[in-house]
């Protein structure tokens, strides 16, 4: 029943998707905020205000700032933090971004009863305000390379009761990178798989595979990496509780971000939604 | 006061209250009353027609004190008496009921006891006081304390009784007399009843058969220096690792502004003491205390506050209190209609806390449901309860930001049921879907609410705001509020907590509810009240009306190692859980009693659906300290639906476990177990002060008198004239008065006086 609904959702994200030609823009340069995408899906509050202005700074864009943050129960909200990326020094954060973003909030909010700010929301890890989103998602840490500020920002974060989703990073070179970060954070935490008994996988939809989903670019040759094989694997605290989730060798955001494009397998859009339904409900239940 | 009167009257005041004036002169008071008028107005007379120096208003004062003169004259002629109902000597008895409690061992201000007016003037059978009631009367004696008896002699006494019973006292002394003349029944007491029966019930009774009762009050009216601690105000179960917050009465005398340490004890181990500010002497302080109990099972709990510097009694200082830790996993059900953060926080706030499973039943969308902590794969198969029984299981229910449309009708009754009825705890949280907003209006839970819902905001994005939290006069003394900390840093630690958001604008309590902390903000119009609760029948709500208590947590503002966050949630639920009743339900009338002292069980029965259950089959298992076991059907009291009682009497001293066991038709419907100490009791020690206002009274409702040492050698001759048992009418002259003696000397001096002044003579 649910699974059908998720086809259901994509299906019409991508109709609706081909019938507008217009794209959010990858880069944060050239973002412009317009109406988010798919809004008239939406069906469970008030439409969002029809135009957005843009806040961009050095580092990136910013919620609006005459959003107080805690009107909405839940903001997706992306880790900006320092790094080597495709597009150069510091840029590494903001692979997919915002399309990836805006576009999973519509599908997620019409799969999931989820009360959630409609647009995109990027913070700094040393920003005392990431605090007040329980929920950040980090990208490409493969070319991650923190400050010492960040690294205390986010282990304070995740002390504090955060949970961090870590995508789309492949091979053993940004294996090592994002590890050697990670482990500034946390040096005694072991990163373990989390094996499909995990109730992750059962925290909303029922997954009982993990996959490898590519990027848009590679949907015929999924890995990026010659013989990748995807993982999905943890960091716990002390308490026992799943504070760290890590998808490696595969690439959720870019699913999420071109499950439109008639180009890109509904099997793996349709994972890497499950997926991320999955990852959202247990990180505020748990 | 009285000498003067008897002095001056000739009798004391009583003969006068009891007995007929008359005249007893030999003419018919009617002629008497002519010749006065003749004289008087032969006095007159001679006083207008007298010429001299005299002025007319000379002449009319001393014609009017002349008048008056032969008015008291004619008086004395007349021969007023009082006529009297007195007893025939040595046909009537008295019943003499003696104090034998420990009380009676107290000493007063000079160091002597209070049982030696009773040795002087009666254990040693040599008093005028005895040998004048024994002239009078057939004596005979009965002892009281918790129980009444005859006594041959009052030197048997030992004063070792642990409670004082006036009523019994009187009922056992009135019955042992009921066939013989009974003039009356003397109460030797300091008065100080410690059994509380009502003494209307033996009082009504010697009213009727006209016996009175002449009391003698014994000890100080205030005893000072002292200091007692009064009413101790526990729950008699609490569960394990709670925090308690007790409120112990003081009262002193003589120790006005000081301060002393109040000391809780559990096990002989100090677990809490706090210094305590003592008020104007008499007037009680209320001393609130906090600890917390662990290990599981029965418990003394002490109170005491050490011996103070020449206090002179020491034994009221100390109580103990009989609790039950109890070990149980409190059940709650926290339903989100949505996926929150309060869930994933309110789950770490209390994952630790071993007395608490919170059950979360979480909609993550239409007809899907997130269940976590359920004991197996068939709770809360379906989403929501749609049952009592089902619902009943939890002793508390959460609910979070769900809209009142959700809940079919019988779901929302059901919801104040389970407050009313089985009197489980129901928090409500704010969110979108909560309160006015969540269209809760006009639904049974609303009247269940201990807050008032305002109209939903007109603004389609809603109203929303942030809030300054701050604990209420009220909450600063509420344990779940207290965050763990002292009473004094309750207000600085909350003001070092973030500010939360609510999307509910709530500004007014129920009546009757009260509100634990307030809030205030730039969008706030009105202050929000942020947490408030209500007794609702049998259990309680509470309205929480903020949506992001976890930012308590989360927030940078917060240390790392701060546990507000948790504490309040701990403290939140258990006060939630706290006093939730079960199905069935055992617990004694007393929670110590003495060895031999009888004991009320009393059982209420309920079935899964706590309706109250009669045909029930309860028996009571009761284990005594040494392990002897035995077991007593109690039976269904008729008086009220499912209530189940048995009298037992424990004669071991020590720990008693009472257990109960409902069964109906094979099936056991539950049990319950309840502890009871038993040991010798302080009572007597404790309010030991004379209680003059009760033996008045005992004396005032059945026509006797009250005395105290100093004034009752009259006794014998009161008791005489009270015209009870066999009587004969006596004749007491009055003509000789020494006061109307006086009223004449005195008449004639003023004329005397008035003469020499106006210079007459």
């Amino acid at each position: 029943m649910s699974r059908s609904l998720l086809h259901l959702a994509l299906l019409a994200l991508a109709l609706f998707t081909m019938l507008n030609t217009g794209c959010a823009p990858d880069s944060v340069e050239e973002a412009t905020y317009l109406t988010p995408p798919g809004a008239e899906f939406m069906s469970q509050q008030a439409p969002p205000r029809v135009s957005r202005p843009s806040f961009v700074d050095s580092r990136g864009p910013r919620m609006d700032p005459n959003e107080i943050p805690g009107r909405y129960p839940f903001y997706w909200t992306r880790a900006i933090y320092s790094g080597w990326g495709r597009r150069g020094w510091g840029q590494s954060w903001a692979t997919d971004y915002p399309k990836g973003d805006q576009q999973f909030l519509v599908v997620l909010k019409r799969l999931v009863r989820l009360n959630a700010y409609d647009w995109d929301n990027a913070i700094r890890l040393d920003d005392p305000t990431l605090r007040r989103f329980p929920i950040i998602y980090a990208v490409e840490v493969g070319g991650m390379d923190m400050t010492n500020p960040e690294v205390e920002g986010l282990r304070n974060y995740l002390d504090a009761g955060g949970f961090l989703i870590v995508d789309d990073f492949w091979g053993q070179r940004e294996w090592d990178v994002f590890e050697y970060n990670i482990r500034r954070v946390y040096p005694d935490h072991p990163i373990v798989d989390i094996t499909l008994d995990h109730p992750i996988y059962s925290a909303y939809y029922d997954i009982d595979e993990v996959k490898q989903v590519p990027a848009i670019g590679r949907a015929m040759y999924p890995a990026e990496c010659y013989g990748c094989v995807p993982y999905v694997k943890g960091i716990y605290d002390e308490a026992g509780r799943l504070v760290v989730i890590i998808n490696f060798n595969t690439d959720l955001g870019d699913a999420w971000e071109w499950a439109e494009d008639p180009r890109y397998p509904l099997e793996y859009s349709t994972y890497a939604y499950e997926m991320g339904a999955n990852m959202i409900v247990y990180a505020m239940s748990h | 006061m009285e000498r003067i009167f008897e002095f001056l009257f000739k009798y004391p005041p009583l003969f006068f209250e009891q007995g007929d004036f008359t005249f007893g002169a030999p003419m018919s008071v009617r002629l008497w009353l002519i010749i006065a008028g003749l004289l008087g107005a032969a006095t007159v007379a001679s006083y207008t027609i007298a010429r001299g120096k005299s002025t007319v208003t000379d002449r009319g004062v001393m014609a009017g004190l002349r008048v008056l003169l032969l008015a008291v004259i004619i008086v004395c002629l007349l021969q007023p008496s009082l006529i009297l109902s007195t007893v025939v000597p040595q046909q009537n008895f008295v019943g003499i009921l003696i104090d034998d409690s420990q009380s009676m061992l107290l000493a007063d201000e000079n160091g002597e006891l209070r049982n030696s007016f009773i040795n002087e003037e009666f254990a040693s059978g040599e008093s005028e006081l005895l040998q004048q009631l024994s002239d009078r009367f057939a004596l005979r004696f009965f002892r009281f304390s918790d129980v009444a008896g005859r006594v041959d002699n009052p030197s048997e006494l030992a004063y070792e009784g642990t409670h004082t019973n006036l009523s019994r006292a009187l009922d056992v002394a009135r019955e042992e007399l009921s066939g013989v003349p009974l003039s009356g029944l003397v109460m030797i007491t300091d008065g100080a009843d410690n059994d509380n029966q009502p003494l209307a019930e033996s009082l009504v009774p010697l009213q009727a058969a006209g016996i009175p009762v002449f009391t003698v009050g014994l000890g100080e009216e205030s005893i000072t220096p002292d200091i007692e601690l009064g009413r101790i105000e526990m729950p008699r179960a609490v569960l394990e690792g709670s925090s308690l917050t007790v409120d112990v009465v003081i009262t002193q005398t003589g120790f006005e502004g000081g301060t002393v340490p109040l000391i809780v004890e559990d096990e002989l181990q100090i677990i809490a003491e706090e210094t305590v500010e003592l008020g104007p002497d008499g007037e009680p302080v209320v001393a609130r205390i906090y600890f917390e109990l662990e290990g599981v099972g029965p418990r003394r709990v002490s109170f005491r506050i050490p011996p103070q510097p020449e206090e002179r009694v020491n034994r009221n200082n100390a109580r103990s209190v009989q609790v039950e830790v109890r070990g149980e996993r409190e059940k709650v059900l926290y339903f989100e209609g949505e996926p929150r953060f309060e869930v994933k926080f309110m789950r770490r706030a209390v994952e630790e806390d071993e007395n608490i499973q919170l059950v979360v039943l979480q909609r993550t969308a239409e007809s899907k449901f997130l269940r976590l902590d359920v004991d197996d794969g068939s709770e809360l198969e379906f989403g929501f309860p749609t049952s009592r029984e089902e619902m009943y299981r939890y002793r508390a229910l959460i609910l979070g930001s769900v809209e009142a449309s959700f809940f079919t009708h019988d779901q929302l009754q059901m919801i104040a049921d389970f407050v009313s009825e089985r009197g489980g705890g129901l928090l409500l949280l704010g969110g979108h879907g909560a309160f006015a907003e969540g269209g809760w209006q006009g639904t049974p839970v609303e009247e269940v609410m201990p807050v008032v819902l305002s109209s939903p905001a007109d603004d389609p994005q809603g109203f929303f705001a942030e809030v300054e939290v701050i604990p209420t006069p009220a909450g600063l003394t509420h344990p779940a509020v207290l965050l763990g900390v002292e009473q004094d840093q309750v207000r600085e630690r909350w003001d070092s907590l973030p500010s939360v958001t609510t999307v509910n604008p709530i500004s007014q309590v129920r009546p009757g509810a009260t509100a634990l902390l307030s809030g205030s903000g730039e969008q706030l119009a009105l202050e929000q009240i942020v947490l408030a609760f209500q007794r609702y029948g049998r259990g309680k709500s509470i309205a929480l009306t903020i949506q992001d208590s976890w930012l308590w947590q989360m927030h940078a503002d917060v240390p790392l190692e701060d546990q507000s966050h948790e504490t309040f949630w701990k403290q939140m639920i258990r006060w939630l859980v706290d006093g939730v009743p079960e199905a069935v339900e055992a617990v004694t009338d007393r929670e110590q009693v003495e060895p031999g002292e009888n004991v009320q069980l009393v059982t209420n029965v309920g079935d899964s659906s706590y309706i109250e259950v009669n045909n029930a089959t309860v028996t009571a298992r009761i284990t005594s300290p040494t392990g002897t076991v035995e077991e007593l059907p109690v039976s269904w009291t008729v008086q009220r639906d499912g209530e189940y009682s048995v009298e037992f009497r424990p004669l071991e001293q020590g720990e008693y476990e009472v257990e109960v066991t409902a069964e109906r038709n094979g099936e056991t419907l539950g049990s319950d177990k309840t502890y009871l100490y038993t040991a010798p009791s302080d009572d007597e020690y404790f309010s030991a002060s004379r209680r003059t206002q009760t033996l008045r009274r005992i004396a005032d409702e059945t026509g006797g008198q009250f005395y105290t040492p100093e004034d009752v050698s009259s006794l014998p001759e009161d008791i005489r004239v009270t015209g009870a048992g066999v009587t004969l009418i006596e004749e007491l002259d009055l003509w000789d008065m020494p006061f109307l003696f006086f009223l004449l000397l005195m008449l004639m001096g003023a004329e005397w006086g008035f003469r020499r002044i106006r210079g007459l003579i």
